[in-house]
């Protein structure tokens, strides 16, 4: 038989070398089935030497680390929790993985490989595994965060360039993000945009006739949420994402989230208040998504995205780009190639490199380690917050405490 | 998910060389002949398939677990992790991988034990299925390391139905795929997955069931393909090397003998 080996007589020394979880079995037991081996492959994560916790994905923490072998270059590494025992190694962790050693590009943030941590006594024999990144200094939530980075209008259309030209690399590649967000947008002190947190992406395919996809909508952090998951639309596509470029590219002028509901209906309800109501007439198809019926949706409001955006933005291409990526049918949004065509990024001031002026910021900007931001900005749009700075605000003044390095 | 075979870890660190992969079995070798240890994956591999049928999954989640299981003995040893134990796991993770979803714990063990009970009493006897989900999630994680975390695996399928498109410019058969696809799946039963990408099995496939089905017609097609007709010779030699062996092997009566000479864990010596 090939399962039942030997029956084990003397009662045995478990052998620490084996890597193995006592927690689930004694080593009598295992040695029926497994033979003590090495693991050739995977390096063991004290090749890296932790620095400082620096955030917290979707599916585990985040640190900054060092390499202890001579490069002593810096990468982040992200630990993948293992909550739910019964479904075995994540499935987030797995899509993560495999979506991240599919994707290769400038502005995707790259996986330099998968480490994991000896196993011994002392962890029940069970490794931890972290995915281990390139390291970037900062998030656009904790740039946008900080009042003292200012961003040209030039330098906000190579952070939008950049993103754009990430999604579009994606979602060429059939993948969905599902997670955009500022703090998921990292920026390297040279100024390259990398998108982050593939914890929630996935692999889409367009639906075939009759035959309508079911993802799961309960995807995207609430504030940058499109309106077709907050309807339950599982069937959706690549202009989930794209709403969440057109909220961070207005959050580059306002500095917070624009719409920043406390639940899903007043989510609607906001941006029913900015984009206008949902209604067949704008939305073609919209009375058909499962919650249609069952949200309340404010009627007869107008669209006030250029309107109200415009105080801030000023820029008429990229108030008119706004408008184009906050359109409330998916259909009619933007896809990234298009807008990457917009005159917004063709008209002067042409995109310009961020690297000079990143490089008076010496320290990192994480949101994770920012203080609270304050919300609600648009609300008063009267005065111009973060934009320029005003003395009479010394606690924003000072940016905020050095914690990384 | 589309993405690009020759940038893939698959291309890239998973397409072996025929002399590495034959020694690296010599431990293995020294214990059974190389039809015997052949004999034997073609039976796990058919666990897989009849698990994967049990549990209604499709032919891609079948082929990746399949594949999975081959990668984890190219590097290893049978006597590493017991093939029985390896196999449902190769298929738990598939199914994760593929978005197929994630299999229950009891019913991939009830239906573990229902395969071995009713389908393989020939290989087991009266022997039940011997592990748990516990020994499974255990097990997953040796699999995953041992993959080097590279769980894409591109399959013939794919680029074998594109091929058969372009041959429908030409001839209308719809014949050839359904015979081609089936090659693909008996192709599990063989090292080419290890050795050979996709793409040059998917055209061997083809190759032997234009032969199968006398299709002489398609012989301008085949030579207007820009591929290496030596590498496909290879990959067709050896499938039909598969199909020769199986004419005169009953597996009923010969797998309880194979099963015993495969190496086993060797007991932890005694302090």
């Amino acid at each position: 038989m090939a399962s039942k080996i030997q029956s084990v007589s003397a009662p045995r020394e478990p052998a620490p070398v084996m890597s193995t979880s006592s927690t689930i079995l004694n080593m009598r037991e295992k040695e029926k089935y497994i033979e003590d081996f090495e693991f050739p492959f995977c390096d063991e994560s004290s090749k890296y030497e932790k620095v400082a916790k620096i955030g917290q994905g979707t599916f585990g923490e985040v640190f900054k680390a060092r390499a202890r072998n001579s490069s002593k270059k810096f990468v982040a590494m992200k630990k993948v929790l293992m909550d739910n025992e019964k479904e075995g190694f994540p499935i987030t962790a797995l899509r993560e993985i495999k979506i991240l050693q599919l994707l290769k590009h400038e502005n995707v943030v790259n996986l330099i490989e998968i480490c994991r941590t000896k196993a011994t006594l002392h962890n029940k024999y069970r490794s931890t595994f972290y995915l281990v990144f390139d390291f970037c200094e900062h998030d656009l939530a904790g740039l946008l965060s900080n009042v003292n980075v200012k961003f040209s209008l030039g330098e906000i259309k190579r952070v939008m360039q950049q993103l754009l030209n990430g999604l579009y690399y994606i979602h060429s590649n059939k993948i969905l993000h599902r997670d955009m967000k500022a703090a998921n947008v990292l920026i390297t002190k040279n100024g390259v945009l990398k998108l982050a947190d593939f914890g929630l992406a996935r692999a889409f395919s367009v639906a075939k006739s009759g035959q309508a996809n079911k993802y799961t909508n309960r995807v995207v952090t609430l504030w940058y949420r499109p309106p077709e998951l907050l309807l339950g639309d599982r069937n959706y596509g690549p202009p989930v994402d794209m709403w969440g470029a057109g909220c961070i590219m207005a959050e580059m002028w306002t500095r917070s989230p624009i719409m920043q509901g406390p639940t899903e209906q007043q989510q609607l309800i906001l941006i029913s208040q900015l984009c206008g109501s949902c209604t067949p007439d704008v939305w073609p198809g919209v009375e058909s998504l499962d919650l249609y019926n069952k949200m309340e949706l404010p009627k007869g409001q107008k669209r006030k995205v250029k309107e109200r955006l415009k105080p801030y933005v000023k820029d008429p291409y990229g108030c008119d780009l706004l408008d184009k990526l906050l359109q409330l049918d998916p259909a009619k949004r933007y896809d990234a190639d298009t807008a990457l065509n917009h005159d917004f990024f063709w008209t002067d001031p042409m995109p310009c490199d961020l690297a000079s002026m990143l490089a008076q910021h010496t320290q990192s900007m994480f949101e994770y380690l920012a203080p609270p931001r304050r919300p609600g900005h648009l609300r008063h749009h009267h005065h111009v917050p973060g934009v320029q700075p005003k003395p009479a605000q010394p606690t924003q003044d000072s940016g905020y405490q050095d914690r990384v390095f | 998910m589309a993405g690009n075979f020759w940038q893939s870890s698959h291309h890239q660190q998973w397409i072996l060389d025929k002399q590495d992969l034959f020694r690296d079995r010599q431990h293995d070798l020294a214990k059974l002949t190389e039809e015997e240890y052949q004999k034997v994956f073609n039976f796990f591999a058919s666990i897989i398939q009849v698990l994967g049928e049990q549990l209604k999954l499709r032919q891609q989640v079948i082929a990746t677990a399949t594949v999975y299981f081959k990668r984890f003995y190219a590097r290893n040893s049978l006597k590493c992790i017991d093939p029985l134990l390896l196999a449902p796991t190769c298929v738990f993770l598939a199914s994760k991988v593929e978005e197929f979803g994630v299999i229950s714990n009891s019913r991939l063990i009830t239906t573990c034990q229902t395969v071995i009970k009713n389908k393989f009493s020939y290989a087991y006897g009266q022997q039940e299925f011997p592990y748990r989900t516990n020994h499974i999630l255990e097990c997953e994680f040796y699999l995953l390391e041992n993959l080097d975390c590279c769980l894409i695996v591109y399959q013939p399928y794919r680029p074998l139905l594109l091929f058969v498109q372009d041959i429908h410019t030409q001839i209308q058969d719809d014949q050839i795929l359904t015979y081609a696809w089936r090659i693909v799946n008996d192709s599990l039963r063989t090292d080419v997955s290890l050795l050979y990408p996709p793409y040059q099995i998917a055209i061997s496939a083809l190759h032997i069931a234009c032969v199968m089905l006398g299709k002489e017609n398609l012989k301008p097609w085949f030579a207007e393909l820009n591929v290496d007709m030596d590498k496909i010779q290879e990959i067709v030699r050896t499938i039909i090397n598969l199909y020769e062996m199986w004419k005169s092997y009953d597996e009923k009566k010969e797998i309880q003998g194979l099963l015993g000479k495969i190496p086993k864990p060797s007991p932890a010596p005694q302090r």
